[in-house]
């Protein structure tokens, strides 16, 4: 009797793991040919950056040129890493074209998860693209990953509080530095940043000099403890400690919400905040949506909001984050065909175009001019022209997914030691970038 | 569901003896077993023997894309074994299992006995809200909980903010670990506490009134009744339902994560699980997270082993 229950339990059991590990199908028939004529292919999109027309203009080419059918699933920032990790060495459940975080980017062309795309560069848009994306794609001189998309970070600042305080807009970092800090009260940060938001604190490192790593022979060696990078981590600890309310443990805030006024107080919680450019349709007078009453949509008001680009150690831009992406054909796929179909739709001047009149900055630099010549164009472009890339190391994208960097900089911004910790991560950092 | 696993046993002990001893060898148990064995192999054995084989491995991303992954022997163990980080995340999983457990134990104990106590109505007002909390989807739940503990405007602030004398305006719950595992060991208790309750309260519904009347009219005290009659009755509920306790709270996840996500990604706030997460899924050295992975696995064995045993001698005395 003992022995079937036994038997029972332990098919239940396996019921149990099996349903656990769910199979993920989704992926095409099996079209193996040469050719892309009715390939259907699956394209990987991280996040909500590429608006909805983008995705239908792109499934309509695809559908026109190669009589397939284009997939497009959208895949969240927070996990893309571990599901990239998994499903591109896999023939039968890699995506055929994926977009991945630019900086990412080296750590996968140099394991060989795309396919040389070298050939079809010149008719992509060739010295046109952009040139850090290209290179963080690039493995002894051939493309494997090209630009999609570039973003960049700029200043929100609320033009009221500015006035009624009597600051203006600062020409020098130094100078933002104090504006901020003098802005800060009780109840509003001057500068609202999280403690751990490492993609917006490296610009101080890099205003200052200062690289995150370098290469040293053929190793990469993180470089935070080096003279320009103190000066920079230093900076910010400070400007953190004066102008901010964040907590130190924040690394990925929506900055926005706090710029605008508070439902609660009619206040607003921040006088200044860095945010990638499409940050701005979430800015603005708040009032209930006309077409959703349970929502509010925020309507930019030219006399309370402004923009302005970091300024630099001299002036001029500070280099901040580029942030983007890059798209790449996996190298696992069986479609590569259609896959290259679908990149010569993407780098195609209507796309082009498209992405820049959608505030995404696109790959081929000729049709910036897209973009519009709005303040948010200006300040994108402005901002974009001296942005930097994260370091090109073969294992970059380790270093983001153990979340080091959030924790230096969460250390550093809780009043930690810099010069201590800067020595502490440099060695953790410098094990994984190689 | 558990209170069959608590009492089924039993009731089959019972039949057994009942029925004539000697008892024919068939092997139709044995044919019916292998569906399920085989089953379990696959589907446990072969990441099992996969993550036993790279935990002696180098194994990092270019072995996941295709090149040869070499053997280093005791290399990833011997690294971990080193490492104070590691051993800082298995205290602070061991204390949080250990501390989560016991709390939800206590409670599920106590509402177990709670609605023996209580009229029909009240019992299945409780019953239907212990079971609302029990079925809601991980995901949501967080997310109300974390809405909850939100800094600027979360309810949990507001509240305690109200108290004369008390200043919780903004207090960030999230930013240090200390609160951080305050706020997930509520989270997670609230999560077990109706399964707790549950089996416990299936448990007690098989102590038999008769003996309880017969305690009482021996003269022992409600509170003599409980602690020497019902308790040592339900004894095998409660030791399994900690011991799944034990085990789920070891190896919590999916709350971790998404408090992290909240929070702060700092290795301060890791546990085990979150850990593996971040040597694997995050810096994709897949060896290294094997051995981790190993490592828990032997601790679990370790905890349950008493279990286990307890359990293996009471077959043998069947």
């Amino acid at each position: 009797m003992k022995r079937r229950y036994a038997a029972l339990a332990l098919g239940t059991a396996a019921a149990l793991v099996l349903a656990g590990c769910s199979a993920t199908t989704g992926n095409e028939g099996g079209n193996t040919g040469g050719s892309a004529e009715g390939q259907n292919i699956t394209l990987w999109l991280m996040g909500g950056d590429t608006p909805d027309a983008l995705r239908d203009y792109l499934k309509t080419e695809y559908k026109d040129a190669t009589g397939g059918t284009l997939t497009i699933e959208e895949q969240g920032w927070g996990d893309a890493l571990a599901k990239l990790t998994t499903s591109l060495p896999d023939a039968a459940n890699t995506p055929d074209v994926v977009e991945i975080g630019n900086t990412w980017s080296p750590t996968f062309t140099n394991v060989g998860a795309f396919s040389d795309v070298s050939d079809l560069v010149p008719e992509l848009g060739g010295d046109k693209l952009i040139q850090s994306f290209v290179e963080v794609g690039k493995v002894d001189g051939a493309n494997y990953a090209l630009p999609y998309y570039f973003g960049s970070r700029y200043n929100f600042y609320r033009k009221d509080i500015w006035a009624a305080a009597g600051k203006t807009v600062p020409t020098t970092l130094a100078e933002f530095d104090e504006t901020v800090k003098s802005l800060r009260t009780d109840s509003q940060s001057g500068f609202y940043i999280g403690g751990s938001d490492w993609r917006n604190a490296i610009s101080w490192i890099f205003a200052n000099g200062g690289e995150l790593a370098e290469k040293d022979g053929d190793k990469w060696v993180s470089t935070l403890s080096s003279e320009n990078s103190q000066k920079g981590i230093t900076q910010f600890a400070e400007l953190f400690a004066g102008a901010s309310l964040a907590p130190a443990t924040e690394f990925d805030s929506t900055p926005w919400v706090n710029i605008n006024n508070n439902e609660a107080t009619g206040a607003p919680e921040a006088a200044t905040i860095i945010a990638p450019g499409w940050a701005h349709w979430s800015i603005g007078d708040l009032a209930a949506d006309p077409k959703d009453a349970t929502k509010m949509v925020a309507t930019w008001n030219d006399d309370v909001f402004g923009t302005f680009v970091l300024p630099g150690v001299d002036g001029g831009a500070a280099p901040v984050f580029a942030g983007g992406s890059n798209i790449a054909i996996s190298a696992a796929s069986k479609n590569q065909e259609g896959s290259r179909e679908l990149l010569k739709i993407v780098f195609s001047p209507e796309y082009q175009t498209l992405l820049g009149e959608n505030g995404l900055g696109p790959a081929n630099l000729d049709y910036a001019s897209a973009l519009g010549d709005d303040q948010f164009a200006a300040a994108l472009i402005e901002s974009a022209a001296s942005s930097k890339l994260t370091p090109a190391a073969p294992g970059w994208a380790a270093v983001e997914g153990a979340a080091l960097l959030e924790e230096f900089f969460g250390k550093v911004s809780a009043g930690g030691d810099i010069k201590a910790l800067s020595a502490e991560y440099d060695e953790k950092i410098t094990a994984l970038l190689n | 569901m558990s209170s069959t696993v608590a009492t089924a046993p039993e009731k089959a002990a019972q039949k057994d003896r009942q029925v004539a001893k000697p008892r024919r060898r068939l092997p139709t148990p044995y044919l019916l077993l292998i569906p399920s064995v085989v089953i379990l192999l696959i589907g446990m054995g072969y990441p099992l023997i996969w993550q036993t084989i790279t935990s002696f491995q180098k194994f990092g991303l270019s072995q996941q894309f295709g090149q040869p992954a070499p053997f280093v022997g005791f290399e990833n163990y011997l690294s971990l074994a080193t490492n104070p980080d590691m051993w800082g995340v298995v205290v602070r999983s061991l204390v949080f299992m250990a501390v989560t457990a016991f709390i939800t134990l206590a409670i599920g104990l106590l509402l177990a006995v709670l609605m023996t106590a209580v009229g029909k109505v009240v019992r299945l007002t409780l019953q239907i809200s212990l079971l609302l909390a029990w079925a809601m989807p991980v995901v949501a739940a967080m997310t109300v909980w974390i809405w909850l503990f939100d800094r600027r405007r979360g309810v949990v602030n507001y509240l305690l903010d109200m108290i004369p004398g008390v200043e919780m305006n903004r207090f960030a719950w999230l930013e240090n670990p200390f609160t951080f595992f305050m706020v997930a060991c509520i989270i997670v208790v609230w999560m077990s506490v109706p399964f707790v309750a549950f089996s416990v309260y299936a448990g007690l519904t098989q102590v038999s009134d008769e003996v309880l009347e017969a305690a009482q009219l021996d003269g022992a005290s409600a509170w003599q009744r409980l602690s020497f009659i019902i308790m040592p009755m339900i004894r095998p509920v409660i030791a399994i339902v900690l011991l799944l306790q034990l085990i789920w709270d070891l190896r919590v996840f999916t709350q971790i994560t998404m408090l992290q996500d909240a929070g702060s990604r700092a290795a301060e706030f890791d546990l085990l699980g979150t850990y593996i997460y971040k040597l694997g899924a995050g810096s994709q050295d897949f060896g290294m997270a094997s051995a981790v992975s190993i490592f828990v696995l032997l601790l679990t064995v370790a905890i349950s082993w008493y279990y286990v045993r307890s359990l293996l001698k009471e077959d043998e005395q069947s």
